[in-house]
């Protein structure tokens, strides 16, 4: 939550931009340029810094950035890792979910990637606070949904 | 069968490389709902609403899967094909979307899960009547927009498509409109090509840096001209590793330095590095650039290299290969790059020059430190807002 000193001295907003950005691989070029150069943002500023924070992270894995302009061309931004079940797909080999989850099985995977996932999304910064064992719960639920079971060690 | 996948996915973190963005396309819409639901559920177990409540929600995505594997397939290819050639002039479609409040962040979520490039809401005044916002958003001209439109309204459960606009537009230039000329130190300022410089007694180095990396104006390009400036007495051999537009060998020669040379593996780099080369009268003796191979190329291209005095310096295979040449090195990169190239890097300077490295953050620093201390020694770091720069001698005796 804000401090009380934080909520006043709050710069005026001007736009709240969503992009998905290759890590590593932020450039001028489109999609970054057109969508940040109308808000007069500094474009190489993002890009390096963007860069330069995502270098934990495999070259080229999609990450969504939600960039948040002030009206004085400043601008902030936190960086998401992917979604669960871009995770998931990787780790089952897939390129998309079953067609009927809950009926079909597309694949199935291990307790252990579930726990690998689990602790990457920890270092979201929503879910730095939740214990490790809810998110790993919400991941097979994701799991389930798409089709995919979750044993606890293969066959 | 179960053996291949099972070696498959043992592999599975090892391979975690180049992805097509339309796997992540149709994944990012459950991505939000896991948010959404996932802060209400601090501290509570209530799974089973949860686990229900997203199959309901995925069966209806997971349909739509289908199809956004066909389109968004376009968008990779858009997307990944369009760094670094021919970004100048490559057109983009706008589109407008006019909506209620409530759902203007649910729908820009949903709308980058199914094709768009980026969505951006305006901030809108409290002053302000009625319900409606405006989302912009931007396509690649492959795109179909009213498809990709209706499956993303679909998908949150609007009951209908809100009205919008599309405008083709060109791709400008849009490093034009953050680029003022900035004063790095006293007495050298960094002016772009478009605009007169403030004061024309002071060392003026003028850029125009294209697509390529630095303008002068980010903390790391200031920590490595400052390092310059105090190291450069005039005379020296300078490499500039990752040189962008040049900036860092241009304010080399301007220093006194009397040769530089600049590398690096976009070729949009080198073009823009020549033209300003030229802008600010550098003979080409005194600079030379050129490409080096991204790491796991094996062939190099040296038809940006095409004065005759620049061969000297490569071998017959066209490589860059002046080792133990240079008195000062910098290398203002990214952490990764500097982690893997460190001996070559090294390798270009003189026992006891000074190597300068950039371009991270400051809790990268200790791996860096790590990385270079067999080479290095006296090693000071400076920071400027969370950027560090380092800088050291290059050890006499390397065993």
């Amino acid at each position: 939550m804000s401090t009380l000193k934080e909520i006043l001295t709050r710069r005026p907003v001007a736009a709240t931009i969503r992009l998905t950005v290759p890590a590593g691989g932020a450039r001028p070029a489109p999609p970054v340029g057109p969508a940040l150069g109308q808000y007069r943002l500094n474009l190489m500023a993002f890009c390096k810094d963007f860069n330069a924070r995502t270098q934990k992270y495999k070259p080229d894995t999609p990450m969504a950035v939600v960039i948040t302009a002030f009206k004085d061309n400043t601008f902030e931004f936190t960086v998401r890792s992917p979604s669960v079940t871009w995770y998931l797909k990787k780790a089952a080999g897939l390129e998309k979910g079953s067609g009927r989850p809950g009926h079909v099985t597309a694949s199935s995977l291990t307790l252990k990637h579930v726990y690998e996932i689990a602790k990457v999304k920890q270092q979201d910064p929503y879910c730095q606070y939740m214990p490790l064992e809810s998110i790993c719960k919400s991941i097979i639920g994701t799991a389930n949904s798409m089709g995919i079971k979750v044993q606890k060690e293969f066959d | 069968m179960s053996l291949v996948i099972n070696s498959l996915r043992s592999h599975f973190f090892k391979h975690l490389l180049c992805t097509s963005t339309a796997a992540a396309a149709a994944s990012t819409a459950t991505a939000l709902i896991f948010g959404h639901r996932t802060r209400g559920l601090v501290g509570q177990s209530r799974f089973s609403d949860s686990v229900f409540f997203f199959s309901e929600r995925y069966k209806l995505l997971s349909q739509l899967a289908s199809k956004t594997a066909t389109f968004s397939t376009s968008r990779s290819s858009s997307s990944l094909e369009t760094l670094p050639t021919d970004s100048y002039t490559s057109p983009y479609l706008s589109v407008t979307i006019r909506c209620q409040k409530n759902v203007a962040d649910m729908l820009s979520e949903a709308l980058l899960c199914f094709g768009a490039n980026s969505t951006s809401i305006d901030e809108h005044d409290d002053s302000e009547v009625g319900d409606e916002i405006c989302i912009s958003s931007i396509f690649s001209v492959s795109q179909d927009v009213k498809e990709s439109i209706s499956l993303a309204v679909d998908s949150i459960g609007l009951k209908e498509i809100p009205s919008y606009d599309v405008v083709m537009h060109d791709h400008t230039d849009w490093i034009k409109e953050s680029f003022h000329p900035v004063e790095v130190i006293e007495g050298i300022w960094i002016v772009p090509e478009w605009r007169k410089p403030p004061d024309l007694q002071a060392t003026n180095i003028i850029l125009n840096p294209g697509l390529a990396f630095g303008t002068g104006d980010h903390p790391t390009t200031k920590l490595c001209l400052m390092l310059l400036y105090d190291v450069i007495k005039g005379g020296e051999v300078f490499l500039d590793y990752g040189t962008g537009s040049g900036i860092l060998a241009i304010a080399a020669i301007k220093f006194g330095a009397a040769f530089s040379a600049g590398l690096d593996i976009d070729p949009q780099a080198i073009t823009a590095a020549q033209h300003n080369a030229a802008l600010n009268n550098i003979q080409p003796e005194k600079l030379f650039l050129s490409l080096v191979p991204s790491t796991g190329s094996a062939t190099f291209t040296h038809e940006i290299v095409s004065k005759p005095t620049d061969r000297q310096h490569l071998n017959d295979k066209g490589v860059f290969t002046e080792t133990e040449k240079f008195h000062v090195v910098i290398a203002n990169i990214l952490l990764n790059p500097l982690l893997d190239l460190a001996d070559q890097i090294v390798s270009h300077a003189k026992p006891g020059a000074t190597v300068g490295l950039s371009g991270i953050i400051s809790e990268q620093v200790p791996r860096i430190i790590q990385r270079y201390s067999p080479f290095l020694e006296d090693i000071k770091v400076s920071k400027m807002d969370d950027w560090a720069c380092l800088a050291g001698f290059k050890k006499i005796n390397l065993g």
